[in-house]
């Protein structure tokens, strides 16, 4: 089976999986979503008109494979709160959950390369221990906690950035206002990631720098810069590589908790606000996207592999 | 396939212990393919006897080995041991009709569990087959630790990491030699051991050969070794038989042109042999795609159309001697 | 990263000396505080505290806001409640929730990874398939609805986390136990008979338990920060937990910063008390036996250059030590040799020796920091040790070569074998990239690699062993060196391509007139090939000299010795071989006297009192009292 058959297979049963799940729990959800709809004032038989326009009465089979044809078809259903299709909700909301982890990755490994590059060419060294310790320090802190200090730090003390996105402008119609609400989140989720990056690439690095090739390549005059970036650099970038990927397919919870602190109107607080709001289409939707988005990471970082790496592309590993 | 042949095996001979006949191991490769690692060999064993099984990489001598103890899978073919075939047989049935085959392996220190003490390693086998602690087992232990050379009482109580190589394969030599084991497959027992060490091993091996009565596989690549520690020596290449041969004779006379190529690459040996270089050139073939008809002829000075087509069986050359080549 | 055919290394008879690493002070001291944390959720409500729930406000004890002082130590809130005691209550649901996940979530996580490790195939496909469903699952989004439906108490968070938890300690269990299942113990079980369960169950779950258990460490800060994450999004458990108390405070971070700020520390010590035993403990099983030291210049040096000999290297003096966790080792201990333009030196020892030490402290690479030499090393007129970097440099890439032991790791995995010829080019001379190339192939092709225009684009991967070695030949020769320097080229090859190897080498140096230094453990390799040989022990050369002299009559009786109990064609099979009984000595602390007096058959206290000065007699050099066959001197 080809490559992106076998992803597709992988999609699909994943996506059915944990769709069905949610589905499930949704469904056994306390609460009526038709009283919900009809208002405080109806009548019982205004209850039960909409409960059958709304299908709800069907066996859970049907209402699943509803949705299921639904979704098919790009139809995710409508939104409780304001009657406007889910599909849309979600897309609006996709593009700031995408460009925070975007910016959140560039800059945790913005900081984690050089880091962790000093740190393995000076183990013990002072540097490294520093950059240990607060390595450490980053991944003991709770997202929301630093979230938190970075705003009491950054908003409240020195007033230097906004503590709330409010009315966030696109990347391209307005960057600078764009950057200056989005900053904050997007440290406060690099940090976690910056911790793992460092840790990673000085362990990978100081392993690789014993290595036999690395030491001929030392014993043939080549300088240190050399030595180090030309050689050494590489094979431990493949293990960055995979720790970005399973980050970036792992960030969502990070970025939902980033999102709600700050009020960026990303795909996390539009799930959180759809919980909240028993606003389930949307909750499904946004679960189906976030599972597939998870499928798909993967995949391109392990065709990422297969093209960077020439051990796995002539299959010798 | 065509199997190398019989022509070596002693059918008559009412002391032979282990009798292996056409094994064909392959394991499974990408896109499909095969690595045709063991295809059609056969050995025996006759009791008291060493064999030495001796080739390069890829020809096949440790699967073999692990095969005989079926711990690889063959896909055809018969192990006797002790008149029962132990192909296709698994479980408990197994077990028990393989106990008295033990195996030594070739990295002493990741041949023992870091987390038990030596005498729980040792006593293993008793454990697994019902003779618990309690003090019959607990001498024993002490006796066959003694054996190797390992006495001394607080040696049981150590772990495997506070012990060097040699003495790690000693207590391996030890927890075998405690299930009372006739057969003994060793695969490359001393090769991860500096000289020294080797030569107190290889000694300990033929001092407990006579001690306890055993009957040896050793698997090596290194002739001089092999030589050392064989009365047979079986030569393999790419999964085949090349030459069977009593040990004296195979260094006297080698008659297969592998065996030949393989003895004059020995450094510094000073047989009566030409250069390494007129007797094989190139390098070894896929394992997935091996030649057809005789699988050295890519690399045989020798070689001719009817190497390509027939594959050569084994046949006796001389007493004791068999060769599978055409051309020998 | 990891290398796949390396051969196994060899190993002396002596153990392995990493030193345990010390748990440090910081491990103990979280160690105390996770205690101190497990006393306060056990006995909060029998300690004298005052009642978390009391409005201070009203009694008059506490008042609104109180900043942290001596009537409250940890301040009071908007109501007057002591924040101090509802700290020390919320310890309890953080520690009992945490607990129960990892020990639920962990065993089963375990044992599901063992089977999917242990039994692969199709079991194992069954389990990863679904372990990856619940990887895709947004985990906190599931969390936070079931919340939001059903409630949050501990009956239902436990078990959900815990089901969470479940796919990610099967993970990280699977992949430690298909690499312990690839060990020979658990063949060697097998064979014994053991059973697939008693495998599983003896052999295996007791290796696994410890990384397991480090796993689980770090898995109790996990619990915590996702259980504060919920309640900061609003959701989290009924009782008063540290994340409800910072998402109650983070609202009124303006004007009472105490109360968000000080729960989270308490849960940050927690988090990082926790993380740090279980790195700890992941250290122990898993010690990284690099050694580190820091970094010296190396000083002490003798100045002067000797007046140019005909030796193209020579080495005087050399010691080169390095710091270890069990004390300085000396690897190379006053070692002096010479090395003329046009022969070939072999250098022979067994592990521990020295050998490849001294090929090191030639070229200056070690895989360790830290390292020392002092003495000279003079190749060509030109101290390595006291040279400029840029000196160094030049003379590394152009005067000398140096092939190493495994041709595998020797090239780098994931740059073609031409961009790597051509590397050493362009560095150490002018030459175009077209021009580079070119003489990449040509040196392809006179090591003797068919089809080289071919191979020249091809990974290390894609070519054999022996065609590996080959092109680190052609690495070594490419820009002409006067000086080859081979560390065991053919150790991991097999006979008949070791012959072939050692045949171009010997080949490729008369031609150009290099000299040649070739480290092996194999006498024989050495018998072949070279024209003279110098024995190492103990870091120090025991005797030297013409090789056929050294072999048909050697002085040394380490040298005698290992002649002896090397197995060799001209012997009967089944010959008793001589065996040199001890064990190596200790590059640490190296006994006074001769190295190889404790091993030795006829040492006598002399020996072992006065190390023996090298002796020259002709073209012969030893350090023995009483060489050859054992007379006095």
């Amino acid at each position: 089976m080809s490559a992106v058959a076998r992803l597709t297979v992988r999609l699909v049963v994943v996506a059915l999986a944990v769709s069905f799940a949610s589905f499930s729990l949704l469904s056994a959800a306390p609460g009526d979503p038709a009283a919900a709809k009809a208002g405080f004032s109806a009548t019982p038989e205004r209850v039960a008109e909409i409960r059958s326009e709304l299908g709800l009465d069907d066996p859970f089979l049907v209402r699943y494979g509803d949705w299921l044809a639904g979704v098919v078809q790009g139809n995710f259903g409508t939104s409780v709160l304001n009657q406007q299709p889910a599909s849309k909700l979600i897309g609006d909301a996709m593009p700031h959950t995408v460009e925070l982890m975007i910016l959140a990755q560039i800059i945790a490994l913005g900081v984690a390369i050089p880091a962790g590059v000093y740190s393995a060419q000076r183990p013990n060294g002072w540097f490294d221990r520093l950059a240990g310790a607060v390595s450490f320090g980053m991944l003991a802190t709770p997202p929301f906690v630093l979230g938190i200090y970075l705003a009491f730090v950054f908003a409240v003390r020195l007033d230097w950035l906004p503590a709330v996105a409010t009315d966030l402008p696109g990347l391209l119609e307005d960057p600078v206002e764009n950057l200056r609400q989005m900053i904050l989140p997007a440290l406060t989720l690099a940090s976690g990631m910056v911790a793992i990056y460092v840790r990673l690439l000085r362990t990978d690095l100081i392993e690789t720098l014993q290595q036999d090739f690395v030491l001929m390549a030392q014993s043939r005059g080549y300088s240190r810069r050399r030595v180090l970036w030309r050689h050494a650099f590489r094979p431990s970038a493949f293990s960055l590589l995979t720790a970005t990927g399973l980050t970036t397919a792992g960030l969502l919870g990070g970025a939902l908790i980033a999102e709600t602190l700050f009020a960026v109107p990303g795909v996390g607080r539009l799930a959180v606000t759809a919980i909240f709001t028993e606003d389930y289409d949307v909750v499904m939707g946004v679960v189906l996207l976030l599972s597939v988005a998870f499928v798909v990471t993967n995949f391109v970082v392990d065709a990422l592999y297969t093209v960077l790496d020439p051990r796995v592309r002539h299959g010798s590993r | 396939m065509a199997g190398t042949g019989h022509a070596h095996l002693r059918l008559d001979d009412p002391d032979i212990l282990l009798r292996v006949r056409d094994l064909v191991v392959e394991f499974p490769a990408r896109k499909g393919q095969v690595v045709h690692a063991v295809s059609g060999v056969s050995i025996d064993l006759a009791r008291g006897e060493t064999l030495g099984v001796v080739g390069e990489s890829g020809c096949g001598k440790t699967t073999l080995g692990r095969a005989v103890m079926r711990l690889e899978d063959a896909q055809s073919g018969t192990i006797e041991f002790r008149e029962h075939d132990l192909f296709g047989l698994g479980g408990s049935e197994l077990a028990v009709k393989r106990r008295d085959m033990q195996m030594i392996f070739q990295d002493p220190v990741s041949s023992l569990n870091p987390r038990r003490r030596v005498r729980d390693l040792v006593r293993e086998g008793l454990e697994i087959w019902g003779n618990e602690s309690g003090p019959f087992s607990d001498a024993r232990v002490e006796a066959i630790l003694a054996a190797v050379g390992l006495a001394g009482e607080s040696v049981g109580e150590r772990r495997p990491h506070e012990f060097s190589g040699g003495q790690c394969q000693r207590i391996c030599i030890a927890r075998a030699l405690v299930m009372d084991p006739e057969v003994l497959i060793l695969d490359e027992p001393v090769s991860a051991l500096d000289v020294s060490v080797q030569a107190q091993i290889l000694n300990l091996l033929e001092d407990l050969k006579v001690e306890f009565g055993l009957t040896m596989v050793f698997v090596s690549h290194d002739l001089a070794v092999v030589r050392n520690v064989s009365d047979r020596v079986m030569v393999m290449y790419l999964g085949k038989v090349c030459e069977v041969a009593n040990t004296e004779r195979l260094f006297d006379a080698p008659a297969h042109p592998y065996s030949r190529a393989l003895l004059a690459s020995i450094p510094g040996h000073e047989l009566n042999l030409p250069d390494a270089s007129t007797l094989i050139s190139g390098e070894l073939p896929s394992p997935i795609e091996p030649p057809s008809g005789c699988r050295f002829r890519t690399r045989c000075p020798m070689a001719t159309e009817e190497c390509a087509e027939r594959e050569p069986e084994l046949r006796e050359v001389a007493v004791g001697q068999f060769v599978a080549c055409h051309h020998a | 990263m990891a290398v796949v055919d390396a051969p196994t290394s060899r190993t002396g008879d002596r153990a392995p000396g990493f030193g345990r690493p010390s748990m440090g002070f910081i491990f103990w001291l979280s160690v105390t505080w996770i205690l101190l944390v497990v006393l306060a959720a056990a006995l909060a409500d029998v300690v004298p505290l005052r009642d978390p729930d009391a409005l201070g406000v009203r009694t008059g004890e506490i008042e609104r806001f109180e900043t942290p002082g001596k009537n409250a130590w940890f301040g009071g809130d908007g109501q007057g409640r002591d924040l101090f005691a509802q700290v020390i209550h919320g310890a309890r649901p953080a520690m009992v929730l945490s607990a129960a996940v990892t020990s639920i979530g962990g065993s089963l996580g375990v044992l599901v990874g063992v089977v999917a490790g242990y039994f692969r195939g199709r079991t194992d496909s069954v389990i990863m398939g679904v372990a990856e469903i619940m990887f895709a699952f947004p985990a906190i989004i599931l969390l936070f609805a079931v919340s939001a439906i059903w409630g949050m108490t501990m009956a239902i968070l436990i078990p959900a986390m815990a089901i969470l938890a479940v796919p990610g300690y099967a993970r990280i269990v699977r992949g430690v136990t298909i690499a312990l299942a690839e060990r020979d113990f658990v063949d060697a079980a097998r064979a014994m008979g053991a059973s697939r369960s008693r495998v599983v169950i003896k052999e295996l779950l007791p290796l696994v338990a410890l990384p397991a258990i480090a796993f689980g460490f770090l898995g109790f800060g996990l619990v915590i920060a996702t259980e504060g994450a919920l309640a900061f999004l609003g959701l989290g458990l009924e009782q008063r937990t540290w994340g409800s108390l910072i998402a109650g405070g983070q609202g009124l971070i303006r004007e009472a910063p105490h109360l968000a700020l000080i729960p989270a520390t308490a849960m940050f010590l927690t988090i990082m008390a926790f993380n740090y035993v279980g790195d700890g403990i992941r250290e122990l099983i898993d010690p990284r036996p690099i050694v580190v030291g820091r970094k010296r210049k190396a000083d002490g040096h003798d100045p002067a250059i000797s007046a140019a000999s005909e030796a193209l290297l020579s080495i005087r003096n050399l010691t080169t030590s390095f710091p270890t966790a069990g004390g300085t080792v000396t690897a190379v201990d006053g070692v002096s040799l010479d090395v003329r333009t046009g022969r070939s030196v072999g250098i022979v020892g067994e592990s521990g020796s020295g050998k490849t030490m001294l090929l090191r402290s030639i070229t200056g690479a070690f895989p360790v920091l830290g390292v020392q030499r002092t003495g000279r090393v003079v190749v060509d007129g030109t101290d390595l040790l006291t040279a400029s970097p840029a000196q160094r440099s030049t003379m590394l890439g152009t005067e000398i070569g140096i092939v190493s032991q495994n041709p595998l790791t020797a090239l780098n995995p994931v740059r073609t074998v031409g961009s790597q010829l051509i590397e050493v080019m362009r560095v150490h001379r002018e030459i175009s990239k077209a021009a580079a190339r070119a003489r990449a192939i040509e040196s392809l092709a006179q090591v003797g690699i068919p089809q080289p225009d071919q191979r020249v684009d091809m990974y290390p991967h894609q070519l054999s062993g022996g065609m590996r070695q080959r092109v680190t030949i052609a690495l070594a020769l490419a820009n002409e060196p006067r000086l080859l320097l081979a560390d065991e080229p053919t150790t991991a090859l097999d006979v008949t391509i070791q012959d072939q190897i050692l045949r171009l080498l010997s080949a490729l140096c008369e031609q150009r007139d290099m000299a040649l230094v070739l480290v092996t453990h194999d006498l024989q390799v050495v018998r072949g090939w070279t024209d003279d040989v110098a024995v190492m022990y103990g870091g120090q050369i025991v005797e030297a000299g013409p090789t056929a002299a050294v072999f048909d009559d050697p002085q040394h009786q380490y040298t005698q010795a290992l002649l002896a109990s090397t197995p060799r064609l001209d012997l009967r099979p089944h010959s008793r071989l001589a065996s040199i009984e001890g064990q190596p000595p200790s590059l640490v602390a190296p006994p006074p006297g001769c190295r190889f007096a404790a091993r030795c058959t006829i040492a006598d206290d002399r020996c072992r009192a006065e190390d023996p000065m090298p002796v020259q007699i002709r073209d012969r050099e030893f350090r023995c009292w009483y060489p050859g066959t054992g007379k006095a001197t």
